[in-house]
């Protein structure tokens, strides 16, 4: 009998990690989820863009010895900069009627990015800045890390700040103008070129703060984790809905707890096999996502 | 000459892992699970020869043939979503079969050492090629048969009926449902081939390197394995040819003097591709070119 309450304990507080580190994953759903629902096209640079922008805001923290905010805020700079270059060199240009040509030529930028940063930095992870981590709250009988509870406070401020930006100003109408009707839109004398770039950079943002979110969760940063971060933000945009917003915020702190409690108990070589699991149960039962409407196009 | 063997071993392989993906394309479905049939097939293949003594061509057959059921049944919940929901579905069932792999151990004690896959050691001594004693010019030659049988069994069923209705779903599902097609049937049907050529390449890999482990199937090798014929161009088998041929070959091989600097090379040549010529290198307009160049008639 104390075994078991032991576990519920130990089953609770992995929940309480995860959802935390979750929402990391929630903010590069997001991304995916913004420039689908804009584009209808998967921008698979995005979460290497994101890494890319971490390591670029290690110059403002190695040479000006910046305090950490403002090394997480160039990230989110550099991101949203590197994420218009990715839309001129992979978007702008090919026809939008080419599904796997944009799809190939953001490979390609992600394989460049990568490279880009395994370069620079000759392939060594790097120290990260982090706030609050020395820092353990305890209640009850739960630890709660200060870093952890920062990056979760962070990421939910940086969505209430996008939700603001697209249902209460003028840039976001235009987004989401663009997102219903293209045609429409363009008719109302909105740039459809404009938008697009635009919500590539927002997204990017985003991107570049969840970036530097791992670094300071984890401590260093290494262009290894853009892979499996591509991955597992696409696999939270297809849980979460495509397009849909909430979904993408559900289904990343989903998945951060539900992958937490699987390292727990079986591993972290095994961790990622459930995941997968968890994405093929809701592909059967509810091939749409959470939020997501039954569509008939792509 | 071995190295260009070797090469040619390569390049043969790689050629079937893009024409694995080829099939799916055809009909506008992007498989990202190509390395993980891959995977599937060079893991039974390895262990049919080394496990169960059988020859390779058998082991290799029965491997193909069973990535090619493991496909079809993938494909299944797989094709209730479409286009880029695919990608991610797949993408996600090509990492969970790489983990598999990474958590698989099955080892049979074979004269004094230990044989079998063992996790992340992975699966060492597949040794048939050399127990056998085949030289590299001999297995080359095998090999490039393989490609040569698959490619045009391809060609061949590009100019029959099948091949229109793999064209028609892929050009428009619409319009290829409403004269009588079964959407999910087709699909399902390139997802089978496609994996059946999957497993045969991965088969013939494992024994050509010898040793494979889980990392060699990850998202890079699906990467690869789409990114051939898209850069090829889907009019024809010839454009996955190419698209390796140059891959391997010049940017690898080629530029190997140009050290790390040739990965950041390949990664922005992909996007300048893609860029100019949307189609793939090897589209409708230069095949037509080169019909004509060659004096084919063009009926394209």
């Amino acid at each position: 009998m104390e075994d078991f309450w032991w576990n519920v304990l130990d089953t609770a507080q992995s929940i309480l990690d995860g959802l935390m580190f979750g929402s990391i994953y929630a903010l590069i759903g997001i991304g995916f989820t913004l420039i689908f629902g804009v584009m209808h096209k998967i921008n698979l640079a995005y979460a290497a863009a994101s890494i890319g922008g971490a390591y670029a805001s290690l110059v403002v923290y190695v040479h000006l010895d910046a305090p950490a905010l403002l090394v997480f805020l160039s990230a989110a700079l550099a991101s949203g900069l590197i994420g218009f270059l990715v839309y001129l060199c992979c978007f702008r240009f090919i026809p939008t009627e080419r599904p796997l040509a944009t799809l190939m030529s953001s490979v390609g930028m992600l394989i460049f990015i990568d490279e880009v940063v395994v370069h620079v930095t000759a392939g060594f992870p790097e120290p990260y800045p982090a706030i609050f981590d020395d820092v353990m709250l305890v209640i009850g009988p739960f630890w709660i890390r200060g870093d952890l509870l920062l990056i979760f406070g962070l990421s939910i401020v940086a969505m209430l700040v996008l939700l603001y930006v697209l249902y209460r100003t003028q840039l976001g109408i235009a987004t989401r103008a663009v997102a219903q009707q293209p045609v429409a839109a363009q008719l109302c004398g909105i740039s459809r070129e404009t938008t697009n770039g635009l919500t590539f950079v927002i997204s990017g943002m985003l991107g570049g703060l969840a970036g530097a979110m791992i670094g300071a969760s984890v401590g260093v940063l290494s262009p290894l984790l853009a892979l499996p971060l591509t991955v597992k933000g696409l696999i939270v945009t297809v849980i979460g809905g495509l397009g849909s917003i909430p979904g993408a915020i559900v289904a990343g702190l989903l998945v951060g707890a539900f992958e937490n409690v699987f390292q727990f108990f079986r591993g972290v070589t095994e961790r990622d096999m459930y995941v997968m699991l968890l994405l093929f149960f809701f592909l059967v039962v509810r091939p749409q996502g959470i939020f997501g409407r039954v569509s008939t196009r792509d | 000459m071995d190295f260009y063997y070797g090469m040619a071993q390569l390049i043969g392989v790689h050629t079937l892992l893009g024409l694995s993906a080829y099939v799916v394309l055809l009909t506008g479905q992007v498989s990202m699970a190509q390395a993980g049939f891959f995977a599937i097939g060079a893991y039974l293949g390895g262990m049919l020869t080394v496990l169960s003594d059988w020859h390779i061509v058998p082991a290799m057959l029965l491997a193909a043939v069973a990535t090619a059921l493991v496909a079809a049944i993938v494909g299944f919940p797989a094709l209730r979503v479409k286009g880029l929901m695919l990608v991610v579905a797949t993408l996600a069932f090509g990492e969970a079969v790489r983990l598999f792999w990474f958590n698989f151990d099955y080892q049979v004690a074979k004269g004094d050492i230990q044989v079998g896959p063992l996790g992340g050691e992975g699966f060492k001594q597949i040794r048939f090629f050399p127990e056998n004693g085949w030289t590299t010019g001999e297995v080359a030659l095998f090999i490039w048969f393989w490609v040569v049988l698959v490619m045009l069994a391809l060609w061949w069923m590009d100019r029959s009926r099948a091949g229109a209705v793999l064209r028609a779903v892929g050009e428009d599902e619409l319009a290829a449902q409403s004269v009588g097609i079964n959407l999910t049937s087709v699909k399902v049907a390139a997802m089978g081939a496609g994996g059946f050529i999957a497993g045969l390449g991965g088969a013939i890999y494992a024994h050509y390197t010898t040793h494979i482990e889980h990392s060699n199937f990850g998202v890079v090798l699906a990467t690869f394995a789409i990114a051939y014929p898209i850069l090829g161009g889907l009019s024809n088998v010839l454009g996955t040819l190419i698209a390796v041929i140059f891959i391997q070959g010049v940017l690898v091989e080629a530029l190997r003097f140009l050290g790390d600097w040739r990965n950041l090379l390949f990664g922005a040549l992909i996007v300048l591709a893609m860029n100019v010529r949307p189609d793939g290198l090897f589209d409708a307009r230069v095949t037509r070119l080169l019909k004509r160049l060659l004096g084919f008639k063009a009926d394209a």
